[in-house]
């Protein structure tokens, strides 16, 4: 009887073992393939910002659809993760939500995708565009009413993003505001549930990921995207990188990466992404 | 004692309050249980089904199921536990019936495992991927992330198991060594079986705090949703799978809380099952006995 959990620990330990044993054979097998010929094989690890994980991780899924001889590992842990990762070989490919500084000079940089937000208000507010400070005073409690900024005489019921979202980020950084500062008459989490929110209230004012606005829009819910600095707030002036309240979603690779890098990243950036990247309510990058 | 004495006294009064309290507490803390899990199996339960838990997840996760998910998550609870329980049995032995003599040792060794256990997970996480990950080279693996709770489980597991070699009356020990019984064989056959229930209380503990581990994970098992095929292969546990879905995938809600029902679920059934499988093994020794 005493020899059972004794035996149960040996096996155990041999199965790993043997588990071990095997993946390491595979993992030879697929570098002795790299070298020899034409197709796809091999390895990739890609980590970093949690905000572009799942979008990364649905298009490497694809990938390997495309090419069964390749395994491509997402891992999240934030784009400071990303980069870091990249420069001591660790990661492949580092993902970054956030353009590279100047002493990041020594990586390469693929833009994949950009995730803008935009304003949007009902679609039965007269209001056609609002200046930076009267946004500031709208979310900061100062302007409490349409009339005071040439609307209709109703109340302005501020619509904020729960605290942790990507969104929020944005627009908290582009308005230079500051989060205890903010006076929101509605928190919400996702972008459905601010669109639904404002949808439903003629009064509200609230900030979406421009890719969901859009396709509501389409699909005719009642909201309306403002225009920020004058310009629209549509997908042409995201992609392009004009529109003010955008980031950009990139890939950053060392100068000395491995052909099916390169590869990958020609992917990524290729028309048989696109349906990926709007499902997860980005914006594909101009190419 | 009597009910009907103590109200004559001033302090009935007070007694009466303090046992208000008292079941106020203790009803505050079902409520907050209940609250949870009704909240979390309310809008859960309807996402779950056959093919939730038996396909892959696909779109982020807001398609498909777990089942990869879940079997990352086993083979990490399998990890963890195949290095975390010898290693625990073992340090609880030396603490308390070997140390005896070395009184000085057994301090640093205790006060080694309280600042562990007071070490925010994070920091394990950090850990684990700067050694098994980086410098030990096991990459994002289901190895690395299992060893890293090994890790962070060890001092739980440790100072239960301990507690129940400590409370073993010293009568069996004493009788055991007057029967001229060896130590290892005193250990087998008196102090752990009679410890059993403690340990089961240590080893309940540890897998609960391992299969709710999120952060120390992120960084060491990651976040790939593929079918696991070893353990050198990166898997998303369930609880990593439940926070990617709330916080970075837009409209991943309900999928959040019908893995967090399977993830309930789950903990329930492999704790009791532990429990009452040790505990039937005590019982069955002493009929042998």
């Amino acid at each position: 009887m005493q020899r059972v959990p004794c035996l149960i620990w040996m096996s155990a330990a041999v199965v790993l073992t043997a588990m071990t044993g095997c993946h390491q054979e595979r993992t030879i097998a697929a570098a002795a393939g790299d070298a020899g010929s034409g197709t796809v094989r091999g390895e990739l690890t890609i980590t970093g910002s949690s905000t572009m994980a799942p979008l990364v991780a649905e298009i490497a899924r694809r990938f390997m659809a495309r090419h069964p001889a390749v395994r491509i590992d997402v891992q999240s842990g934030g784009s400071g993760k990303g980069i870091q990762d990249v420069r001591s070989g660790i990661a492949d490919i580092g993902m970054s939500s956030r353009a590279l500084q100047a002493v990041e000079s020594d990586l390469e940089v693929f833009p994949v995708a950009v995730d803008g937000v935009a304003l949007i208000v009902h679609r039965s507010n007269p209001v056609s565009e609002l200046t930076p400070e009267q946004v500031v005073a709208i979310f900061t409690g100062k302007i409490r009413n349409w009339s005071a900024i040439g609307g209709p005489d109703q109340p302005i019921s501020v619509v904020h993003k729960a605290e942790g979202r990507a969104t929020l980020e944005v627009f908290l950084t582009h308005f230079q505001l500051r989060n205890p500062d903010v006076r929101p008459d509605v928190i919400v989490g996702d972008n459905e549930h601010a669109v639904r929110t404002v949808a439903g209230a003629p009064g509200a004012i609230g900030y979406v990921s421009i890719g969901t606005a859009t396709a509501d829009v389409q699909s005719g819910v009642p909201i309306r995207l403002l225009p920020l600095d004058g310009i629209p707030a549509d997908c042409e002036a995201v992609a392009a990188g004009r529109f003010p309240m955008s980031r950009p979603l990139i890939l950053v690779v060392r100068h000395d990466r491995r052909p099916l890098t390169d590869v990958f990243l020609r992917f990524c950036r290729s028309e048989q992404v696109d349906d990926i990247i709007t499902a997860q309510y980005f914006v594909p990058a101009a190419r | 004692m009597s009910e009907g004495g103590a109200f004559s006294r001033p302090g009935a009064r007070f007694d009466r309050i303090l046992g208000a309290v008292v079941w106020l507490a203790a009803g505050g803390i079902a409520a907050v249980l209940i609250w949870i899990t009704g909240d979390t199996l309310q809008r859960g339960l309807s996402e779950v089904d056959i093919a939730f838990l038996t396909t892959e997840p696909t779109d982020a996760g807001r398609r498909g199921g777990i089942v990869s998910v879940v079997v990352s998550t086993l083979m990490i609870l399998a990890v963890t536990l195949t290095a975390a329980v010898p290693l625990a049995l073992g340090t609880a032995v030396f603490l308390a019936d070997v140390s005896a003599r070395w009184s000085a040792a057994a301090a640093v060794v205790r006060w080694s495992l309280d600042v562990l256990a007071a070490v925010p997970s994070i920091v394990f996480g950090l850990f684990g991927n700067a050694l098994f990950c980086v410098v030990l080279g096991l990459g994002y693996s289901i190895l690395s992330g299992g060893l890293t709770l090994a890790c962070m489980v060890l001092p739980v597991m440790i100072r239960t198991a301990e507690q129940a070699l400590r409370s073993v009356p010293a009568e069996l020990r004493m009788n055991a060594a007057a029967l001229g019984l060896r130590r290892t064989a005193r250990l087998w056959h008196i102090e752990f079986p009679a410890a059993v229930p403690g340990m089961a209380a240590g080893l309940v503990l540890g897998i609960g705090r391992a299969l709710a581990e999120t952060a120390a994970l992120i960084f060491t098992a990651g976040y790939a949703t593929r079918m696991p095929t070893s353990v050198m292969d990166s898997g998303r546990a369930l609880s990593v799978h439940v926070y990617e879905l709330a916080m970075n995938v837009p409209m991943g809600d309900r999928r959040a809380a019908a893995t967090a029902t399977i993830l309930m679920i789950l903990v329930l059934c492999i704790t009791s099952a532990a429990s009452s499988l040790l505990h039937r093994r005590r019982i069955f020794r002493r009929s042998e006995a």
